[in-house]
This record gives C-alpha cells, structure tokens and sequence, in this order.
C-alpha cells in the first residue's frame, strides 16, 4: 500500500515536472519582430507607408520608423503588445494605437508589414517569417580541443 | 567495537571537531592576510570590490553548495560536479536552439539538465563504489573521461545526429556547436529579476533567494532519514552498514543529487556570465569551487553553509586583487594571473595533506587506544587470575 | 584431450587476467594498423612515427615504475620531475652551451634540482601514505603554476629564450635548433625509405630500463618490491619503509627529468608554463595500457603500452581523416586514455604476495 503511494506521488511529481516544462515552452519562446513601414501591394490595393511610426513595446521605445524604415525588438511569449504612434503625413496629427496580435510558434523572427497590419489585412499577409541571409563563415573555427591542452586562464 | 555497535548515535570522531581548531582556521586566516596586503596595492575602489563580489556571490554559490552533501557522505571533495556542469550546459545549448528565452528557458533548461545529471550521477557514484579509498582521484580522473563523452556529443553528435536547427550555433562545418554560444536571450534575467540598487552596487534579489533555498534544503535535508544515513555512512561505511543502511545506494545517491545541483548551479552561473565558453566553461569550474570552499575552511570531510560563503568572499577577492596587485607590483599582470591560478591549486594541496595528515593521525590514535585498552583487560585478567 | 583444455583454460585465464579495456585498445590499435594501407595512409611513416614517439615517450612512462613498485601508486606528480629537467634545459642554453653537448649539461644540471625535489616530495609523500595519488596531482599541478610565475621572474637572458621586445620573461616555446635536438636521435640513425629509426634513444632508454630492471633485482630493489607488495612483512623484516619510498620517489623524479629531456631531443622545443601541467596523465595511462596496475608494473608493461598508447596517437587522426575525414582523435584519445586510468584505479587492490 505505501509503495502504491509512493509511486502515485512519483507519477504525480513527473508530471507536474513535465507541464511545467511545457509550460516553459510556450511562454518562453523568443520571436525577434521587425517592423517594416513599407507600402504593401495587395489585391490591387496599395497601403502606403506612413510618414512616421514610433513603435513602444513594453514603455519602451523601440523604433522610430520613416517610410521604408525597418525596425525590431526581441519578446518572449505568444502575444506581442505594442503601441504606435502613427503620423500618417508630413504636418498631420499624430494618433496612438495599441496593437496585440498573436505570433506563430514556429517563426523565430516575424516580419510585420504596419501598413498592411493598421489597415486590417488578414494575419497571414502581413506577416511572412524572417530568414536571415546565411553568413558565409570566413574565419576557420579552431576544433577545440579536450584536456585543456592550451590552458586558458580563465576568469569565474 | 561492541560500544559502537549498541548505542549507534553519530558518535563525533575523536571529540576534537566540536573545538574550534587552529588547522581549520589557518587557510581563512592566510586568505584573509594575502587579501589585507593586496587590496591596498591594487588600488581598486571599495564600491567596485564589494559589487564585484556580491555578483561573483550570486553567481558561484549554488555551486560551492552543491559540494556539501557528497562531504557529509565522505565521499571527500566532489571532483565530479563537472560531469552535473556539463549536464547544465547541454541542457542551455539545446534550449538555446529551442529559442526559448528568459526566466522560462532557464527553467526548461534546469528540466532538461536533471535527467542528463541523474544518469551521469549515477554512473559517477556506482565507479566511486568500485574505488571505494580513492574517491577522490577517481572523481578526478571521471571528470576528464566524461569530458570526453561531452566532446563526442556536443562537438560530433549535435548538428548531425541530435537536431540543431540554428546555423549561428553551429561550427562552420555543419555539425557541432561553437566554441561560444551566446545566452544574450537570458542575460542576468534572474539577477535582474529582483534587483535593488544600494548606493551604486547591484543586489541580485532573485538569485539570492534562489540560493537561500537550496541552504534551506540543505538544512531540512540533514534532519531526513537520508540525510542522517549519509552522515553515518560518512562516519564509518562498516558501522552504517552493519546498522543496516544500504551503504553502496546512499553513496550513489548523495552523488546524484550534488550533480543534479551542480547542473543548476552551473545554469545560473552561465545566466550571469551571458555565454557559454562550450568547451573550457566546465573543465576549471570544479577546481575553482572546490578551492573556494576550501578557503572557507571547509576540509575534506566537513564542510558547512558557512564555509561555502566566507569561501567565495575570500577566495574571490583574492582572485579580483592579484592580478592588480602583480601588474603593480611587477610591471607585469601576468603574473597576478599565475599568482591566483596558484593559490587555488596550493589551497587544496594544504587541504588535502591536513586531512591525511589527520586521518594518520586518529588511526595511530585508534590504534593506541586500543593497546592500551587491551593492556588495562591484560592487567585486570592478571590481578584475577 | 586434457592438455587441450588445460591451454585453452589458461588462454582464458591470460585474456581475463589481461583485461577487457586493454583487449579493446590493442584490437582497436590493430584495426588501425590493418586499415591504415587499404585507406591510403603511408604506413611506413606512421610506423616510423610511431617508433620516433615511443623514443620520446619512453622514458617518462618509465618513470612510474620504481614509485609504484614501493607501494606510492601512479606518480601523478610527474610534473616535479619534468620542472627539473626544464630548468636543466633552460639553464643549460643560458650558460651558453650548445649542440649536442647542450645536452648533456642539461641532464647534468637537472640531476641535483631532480635529487632534491624528489627528496621534498619523497618526504611529503611518507607523511600522507594511503592519498598518494590525489596529493601528488595537487602538488604538481602547485608547482608547474608556480613556476609560471618563475619562469617570468628568473633572470635568464639568452636571446633564444626571453620575449624579444621586454628583454625579459621566458617564451612560452624554445626552438631547440642548434643546441640538443635530435642529440640522441641522430647518434646511429637508420633510415630505410620512408623509415627513420632513432637508433640513439632508443638504445638509450634499453640502457635506463634495463638499469630499472637490474637495480629491482639487486637487495634494495628486492626490498623496494617488498615495501609495496606487504609493508607490514618488509617492516618486520627490517627495512626502513620510509627510506626506500623516499628513494623510489628521487628514483622516479630523476627519470622524469631525464626523461622530459628526452622528449624535447626528440620534439624539437623545450615548452614552458602550463605545458608540463597535465603530461602525467599520458604516462600514467601508457603504463596502465601496457598490463600495470596502481601497485603493480613492470618493464614489459612500459613497452608494451608505450607503444600502443603512441600507435593510438599517431594512427587514429590518420586512418579517421583519410577514411571519413573527420578527425575524432582528439576524442577518442581522451575517452581511451582516461578510462583506461578509471578501469585501473576501480580494480581491487592486488592479492599480497
């Protein structure tokens, strides 16, 4: 009988462990989110870039986009809230918006086109995933070696 | 013998611990002069002395506490808290290359790193168990050959048999990880979750009460049914064992759990530093922590939670000064470098040769005891015969 | 019929006796050696490599023998003995001594440092009897960090050896051109074809082993034996334990001295700093290779693994870089070599003679 207990409270304990792992997973995942005030052409309809947009994620001002500008900020977690302060041209009055949208899991960096995003596109058109260009490694990467053969006086 | 057997307290050895002994003090008492002289010379300012060492506080204590329960089991110094360092990091490269991010995937990475960490413990405890007498060395000489392993997973096996979906991880070849990978995505987030700012020096809250809770566990843990069989296993293996204490599981399993702890520790610490040096990070970490909490007056079988902080104080300002104080000194900061390098090493020999030295001497103890013991039964037998 | 079974039964006995991991290693050596010409290594170079690094190596694994014959274990404190051979080398080239002779001065100048570290440590050693291992590692890992800081201090000043531009503080690397390279290598050296035998040194470490092997069958060595196989007997009988620990401890410091000389003749640079820091893990796992164990070694052992711990080194990043061009070596001298050492320090101590 106590065995039984034991291994219930085992059990029980594994998977407490294993939700909270994925529990992690979700809330913990990274996206960089770079922020593209560029005209986009879609179905014939061209949304222009504004003139200026200052993006405020978290208090914190992260970019100050003109036209054609790109900007980014790294989050964590599924939903990304920000603030825009749009001017949409040159003289006119500057309108705040807050914005939240959900962000795919499998993207690590999210491109969001705010034109197209301001102007109620559907998710999958304003937004397309970031590939960075493959950097051509020049420097030949030394395979370390085991023993410490070159004893590095390391700091702790 | 029959005493011992009937009345199975924790008899303290010898009687001498409980005193406060002039060995014991010597290494803190030398630390604390080399750091009197040197702190003036290298001219560093106090704010900047006690920052650095309230950081260096949060980063390294988890992992000196992680050597104090393999010494309550007597398994000596615990070389072996590399093999949970490697755990720790395995566990990082892969969350890393999961972008998970922040206080989460520190987290996750502690998750990881305890299945990796149980296996290895378990390996590491069941070879202490076949060298039983020369636990040290063999932890010693375990620490490389599980570095070993760790080169062939980490430099061979990840990248082409263990997915790793991100290039900027990997070497220029295709497989293996980097010689640096960059934990910017976590960066002190624990020490700044909490932080206070004091008159210009940095209090990480979080990482503070993080390590309060393991010396808490700690705590609880002596007073287990576990803990006190390690202790007497630690005492006297054959004594424990006659009491009925399964002396090879109890051994293995302080072993698991120092490394377990090793592997978180070794999170946190990579969380402050912001990188992970893949391939040195682990190798001089064991030396280092072992030597700092020699300093603070721990030996090889009895070391406590005050030990483990009067060490990092010490052995750390001793390790921010020298280099100062040689460039000052010599023109040359090199050798402030090889000066620091050598104390840690000189600091175990000296703790090493005292704990021989002092093992001799209870067995030649002991053993006159025991004649004399034997003379005093020889002398009554006579005075009734 | 019984003959038969008696063979097989001690073939078994051998094989068992000898070891699974030592088993592993040599097939493992002899799978490299078979593999070598079939993927295109040169294999008369690799055999000659492999002769040039038993010649370096030789001795230093030698050095093991006469501490753990009295009962001291593996001489993890090789370093002490390496630091005396240095400061022979580099004093040697200090007092302006050159080419072959250099050499000899050098072995000439080691020998009193090499007497009285082995003494100071011989003397440590008789006080900690039983953590012999684990403190000899502390104490050479101390004294090579030590002389780090010596090595910059001292005042040497031949232009071969200090840092150009600060006029003082030692290299890290002294190039051993123009003074003993090759001194012993040189002397009879044969060469046929693509292999070069170092005819010198190798009659030079025949000579040292065979005195190791002749002074372990004179009186003192017989009670050196003793001293390690049953203290207790050697002690009734009346030898002074601690003098006979202490002389193998001088006994093997000295070899190491000789024989880091020995290695730089054949290497080409004399290394400073950290290098001596963990160059006794190498040959204590050679000898441990070779069918030693920590209370246990003869001279076949040194040979024996000597030369497959070096045909390990030497084939493995050949053979793997021509066959998958990928170079594991650097692993699997790692994983070969340690585990050998933990597979000899877990067996239980050798049945007393």
């Amino acid at each position: 009988m106590k065995s039984k207990r034991r291994l219930l409270f085992r059990t029980g304990a594994l998977l407490l462990v294993l939700a909270v792992a994925a529990v992690m997973f979700v809330i913990g995942r990274g996206h960089t989110v770079y922020f593209d005030n560029k005209t986009m052409e879609y179905n014939g309809q061209s949304y222009e870039a504004f003139y200026k947009v200052v993006v405020t994620v978290d208090g914190e001002q992260v970019a100050k986009l003109s036209a054609h500008d790109r900007g980014m900020a790294d989050t964590m977690g599924q939903n990304f809230r920000m603030t825009l302060e749009i001017t949409d041209e040159k003289g006119a009055e500057p309108r705040t918006q807050s914005v939240s949208m959900p962000l795919p899991y499998g993207m690590d960096g999210v491109i969001v086109n705010l034109p197209a995003l301001m102007n109620g596109l559907p998710g999958d058109v304003y937004m397309t995933e970031f590939v960075p260009a493959p950097v051509k490694e020049e420097e030949e990467e030394e395979v370390p070696g085991a023993e410490g053969e070159e004893f590095e006086l390391t700091d702790v | 013998m029959n005493e011992k057997m009937s009345n199975f307290q924790i008899p303290s050895k010898g009687g001498k611990e409980n005193r406060f002994s002039l060995s014991q003090a010597s290494v803190p008492l030398m630390f604390i002069l080399i750091c009197a002289l040197c702190i003036p010379i290298a001219g560093l300012s106090p704010s900047y002395l006690i920052n650095e060492i309230i950081t260096r506080m949060g980063r390294n204590s988890f992992l000196i506490l992680s050597l104090l329960i393999p010494i309550m089991a007597g398994m000596g110094l615990n070389f072996g808290m590399t093999l949970g360092a490697m755990a720790g990091e395995i566990g990082l490269i892969l969350v890393s290359d999961w972008q998970i991010v922040g206080i989460p995937g520190m987290i996750l990475a502690a998750i990881v790193s305890v299945p990796i960490s149980v296996l290895l413990g378990v390996f590491c405890g069941n070879i202490l168990n076949k060298a039983k007498g020369r636990e040290m060395i063999t932890s010693y000489i375990m620490s490389f050959f599980v570095n070993g392993i760790y080169l062939l997973v980490v430099l061979y096996l990840m990248g082409s048999v263990i997915p790793i979906k991100h290039g900027s991880i990997k070497l220029p070849r295709g497989y293996g990880i980097r010689n640096t990978v960059s934990l910017l995505s976590m960066r002190q987030k624990l020490d700044n979750l909490l932080a206070i700012n004091v008159s210009g020096i940095k209090i990480p809250v979080a990482t503070f009460i993080v390590i309060a809770l393991l010396c808490l566990f700690i705590v609880w843990f002596r007073r287990t049914k576990l803990g006190q069989d390690m202790r007497a296993v630690g005492q006297d293996m054959e004594v424990a064992r006659d009491a009925g204490i399964d002396v090879e599981r109890t051994r293995i399993i302080s072993i698991v759990m120092s490394t377990v702890l090793a592997g978180i520790g070794m999170i946190i610490y990579l969380q402050n530093m912001g990188n992970i040096a893949t391939y040195s990070s682990h190798s001089q970490i064991g030396m280092f922590c072992i030597a700092a909490l020699l300093v603070g007056g721990a030996s090889v079988d009895k070391a406590s939670i005050g030990n483990v902080f009067l060490g990092v104080i010490l052995f750390h300002t001793m390790f921010i000064v020298a280099p100062r104080a040689g460039a000052y000194i010599t023109g040359d900061s090199m050798i402030g470098e090889y000066f620091r390098v050598f104390m840690s090493y000189a600091v175990i020999t000296i703790a090493l040769i005292m704990y021989e030295t002092k093992k001799r001497r209870d067995k030649s103890q002991t053993g006159k005891e025991l004649a004399a013991a034997q003379q005093a039964e020889e002398a009554e037998a006579g005075k009734e015969a | 019929m019984t003959e038969n079974t008696t063979m097989k039964n001690r073939v078994v006995e051998a094989l068992k006796d000898f070891g699974l991991p030592r088993l592993i290693i040599t097939g493992f050596l002899l799978l490299l050696l078979i593999m070598a010409p079939i993927v295109g290594a040169d294999l008369p170079t690799q055999i000659s490599n492999i002769i040039n690094r038993f010649s370096w190596n030789g001795i230093l694994v030698l050095a093991m023998v006469p501490m753990v014959h009295s009962g001291c274990g593996l001489n993890f404190g090789l370093p002490l003995g390496i630091i005396s051979g240095l400061l022979g080398a580099t004093m040697s080239i200090e007092f302006g001594f050159t080419g072959a002779f250099s050499f000899v001065v050098a072995a000439l100048i080691a020998t009193p440092f090499a007497l009285i570290l082995g003494v100071l440590y011989g003397w440590l050693l008789n006080r900690i009897k039983g953590g012999e291992m684990m403190i000899a590692t502390y104490v050479g890992f101390s004294s090579v960090s030590l002389m780090c800081m010596m090595w910059l201090l001292l005042p040497y000043h031949s232009p071969t050896m200090v840092w150009g531009l600060a006029g003082k503080g030692m290299r890290t690397t002294i190039s051993l051109e123009g003074y003993y390279i090759g001194a012993l290598a040189d002397i009879l050296k044969i060469e046929i074809g693509n292999i070069s035998i170092p005819t010198g040194s190798i009659l030079f470490f025949a000579l040292l082993a065979f005195a190791i092997w002749a002074f372990l069958h004179t009186k003192t060595g017989t009670a050196m034996t003793a001293v390690g196989s049953n203290p207790a007997y050697a002690k009734a009988a009346g030898i002074n334990v601690d003098k006979i620990r202490m002389l193998s401890v001088v006994m093997s410091t000295w070899l190491a001295a000789i024989g880091i000389l020995v290695y730089e003749q054949g290497f080409g640079f004399i290394q400073l700093y950290m290098a001596p820091f963990y160059m006794a893990l190498p040959a204590v796992s050679a000898i441990l290779i070779g069918g030693a164990s920590v209370n246990k070694a003869t001279i076949m052992n040194v040979i024996v693994g000597t030369i497959l711990f070096q045909g390990i080194v030497t084939m493995t990043p050949t053979v793997m870089n021509n066959m998958i061009h990928m170079d594991m070596s650097e692993v699997i001298r790692v994983i070969a070599s340690m585990g050998m050492i933990l597979f000899a320090l877990t067996r239980k101590t050798e049945a007393k003679r």
